[in-house]
């Protein structure tokens, strides 16, 4: 087969003119069948809609985030505020928008860093093998060797509390996910016969690495990427929640219900409403990922 | 079989081995001086000095990390400084409450998800299935903290039936169980629904239902064991994983376990106890994982051991 291949002249235009002809018919069916899942329709739906609020929440939101007002602590649901007030008289409805986001920047940006760092890691070790490879899965063990949260509450005890150690810390735990998945399949298309061909065409191993290999890897990616995300969140305002992340006044989920619990038996809407905001969050990002998942893996239609 | 045994016993010794000097160098990362953020911000410089001491940051880092492993080998975990007590003696405290919760959670987690994924897995595609599923992806994305104050709010608050927080009696484990177990069915559930809908392809599926097996049989008996040995190995994985994951539920619940320590410290910035209470958890989540691991492969016959 690689002695056929050979005689084929570098820089010959058919190989990736062909594969970028080819990519379109399976991403239209991809479409078609995530389409057909209206769960995760209706997830991305409400991701997009909380993409749009994080926007433009400052400009509708209708009291000051920051406003105290000691005629009206801890009120329940009315007209005026909409998901009742706090223990400093401030807006609970106004709160959670400008929570969004945050919530979201924290779960993204979280997550890229993650996915970025864990795919270069992947790709280096599955491609080269050898020492690089051995030393990787080394760190991809000791990381996973830390069970959940601990890994992130380990180094958020190192950097000190804050939004920014909170990403950092996710980030270093989302990381050994995304390099163990991208190696694996590093692995199985390194084998193929295209990448064959184009190590025989003398391509540099930057290309294979990024126009060969990397664009298969894509679709798991893709689907770790989404449902990592409802995992970050989850954790991010976990630790919020237990004091190591966002700090008062910030208006972060966790934080705000953290703070309410205070007043379980006076105002229990304090900890319902950012409850509900991070539970809705998570379970589209989630749902958004099954749903990917279902439409990118052929293995899983009749 | 032994060949791979000593393998896989020498991947987790070396992993721990690891975690361990991972967990050494963890106090000396901290930006700063970790004497003068323990001392305060008012201590005078003997107080620093004596916290340095105290921590074994005044002696050469090489001589530290050798004092230090020998420590971890005999079983000394340092000495608290909040409790000014060795951390052995309230990790033995609290290790049996976090066990049993772990238990209680993992048990009632291991039947309904089990349950939900076969309901789910026999009824694909029907509403059923639809339920299951939806069930269990909500059960995943449940913050634990804010399900664990619901449970406050309706069996504590309201009815009086429960109590909030502690460890007292078999009452004060529910709630907390019942806020642990859920992630760990939803998990469950789901795969074992995957794992049933791929067995009920099976031919031998095919040919139990020819024989006229009833429904019921065919699922439980023939599918179900055959999905088992998969769904016995993610049930092990969790294990470990409650071991640490039961942080959150704790301090919701103020539940006297090794993960509410881990939050005290870190508040106190008790270095020592952060830093046994972290190798606990990643040497328990490591010796399980193996275990299950090793267990897995000597259970299925399909894998070749080499």
């Amino acid at each position: 087969m690689s002695e056929k291949l050979q005689t084929i002249q570098p820089g010959a235009p058919g190989a990736a003119m062909d594969m970028h002809e080819e990519i379109k018919t399976p991403m239209k069916v991809m479409t078609q069948r995530f389409l057909k899942q209206r769960n995760s329709v209706i997830a991305l739906g409400f991701i997009l809609f909380l993409v749009v609020l994080a926007f433009i929440g400052p400009l509708i939101v209708p009291f000051d985030v920051n406003q105290y007002d000691y005629s009206a602590i801890l009120q329940g649901p009315s007209s005026t505020h909409w998901f009742g007030t706090d223990e400093f008289g401030r807006d609970l409805f106004s709160r959670i928008i400008l929570g969004t986001p945050i919530s979201l920047a924290v779960g993204l940006s979280a997550v890229t860093i993650g996915a970025v760092t864990g795919t270069v890691l992947g790709l280096l070790s599955g491609y080269y093998r050898g020492w690089i490879d051995a030393v990787v899965m080394r760190i991809c063990d000791t990381l996973f060797a830390f069970p959940g949260i601990i890994l992130a509450i380990a180094i958020v005890a190192i950097l000190g509390s804050g939004l920014y150690n909170v990403v950092i810390a996710v980030a270093v735990f989302s990381t050994p996910t995304f390099a163990r998945i991208v190696r694996s399949r590093t692995m199985a298309i390194k084998e193929s016969v295209f990448v064959k061909a184009a190590i025989n065409l003398g391509a540099s191993d930057a290309r294979i690495l990024f126009k060969h290999i990397l664009p298969g890897a894509i679709p798991d990616i893709i689907v770790q990427y989404t449902m990592s995300i409802g995992t970050s969140i989850l954790t991010a305002s976990s630790l919020s929640f237990l004091g190591m992340g966002a700090q008062p006044p910030t208006p972060e989920w966790g934080l705000l219900l953290s703070n309410g619990r205070q007043y379980i038996a006076t105002n229990i809407y304090t900890t319902i409403f950012p409850g509900l905001a991070i539970f809705f969050t998570v379970l589209s990002f989630n749902t958004l990922g099954d749903g990917l998942r279902d439409a990118l893996d052929p293995k899983l239609t009749e | 079989m032994l060949k791979y045994t000593s393998r896989r016993l020498l991947g987790m010794i070396l992993t721990l081995f690891l975690v361990t000097t991972c967990v050494f160098f963890f106090v000396r990362l901290i930006p700063g001086d970790p004497a003068r953020l323990v001392a305060g911000e008012q201590a005078t410089e003997a107080d620093v000095l004596a916290v340095r001491a105290q921590l074994g940051l005044d002696e050469p880092v090489t001589t530290q990390y050798l004092k230090y492993i020998s420590g971890v080998v005999q079983g000394d975990l340092g000495t608290s400084l909040r409790t000014k007590r060795p951390v052995a003696e309230e990790v033995g405290y609290r290790y049996g409450n976090t066990l049993k919760l772990t238990f209680l959670s993992l048990g009632w987690g291991t039947v309904a998800g089990v349950v939900l994924g076969v309901w789910s897995g026999r009824n694909r595609g029907k509403w059923q299935d639809y339920t299951g599923m939806a069930t269990a992806v909500s059960g995943i994305s449940m913050p634990s903290f804010w399900m664990g104050f619901l449970l406050i709010m309706v069996f504590s608050v309201k009815l009086h039936w429960l109590p909030t927080t502690g460890a007292a009696g078999f009452q004060s484990y529910i709630l907390p169980a019942i806020t642990l177990g859920t992630s760990i069915a939803a998990i469950i559930a789901r795969f074992t629904r995957s794992s049933i809908v791929e067995t009920l392809k099976e031919d031998y599926i095919r040919t139990a239902r020819a024989k006229g097996l009833s429904e019921n049989v065919v699922v439980w008996k023939h599918a179900f064991r055959n999905s088992m040995l998969s769904v016995v190995t993610v049930v092990g994985l969790q294990f470990g994983f409650l071991l640490g994951g039961a942080v959150i539920v704790e301090a919701v619940f103020a539940f006297p376990g090794l993960g509410s320590l881990l939050i005290q410290s870190v508040n106190y910035r008790d270095y020592p106890a952060i830093q046994s209470l972290i190798l606990i958890f990643s040497a328990q989540f490591i010796i399980i994982n193996t275990l299950v691991d090793m267990l897995y492969a000597t259970l299925n016959p399909e894998i070749k051991l080499s």
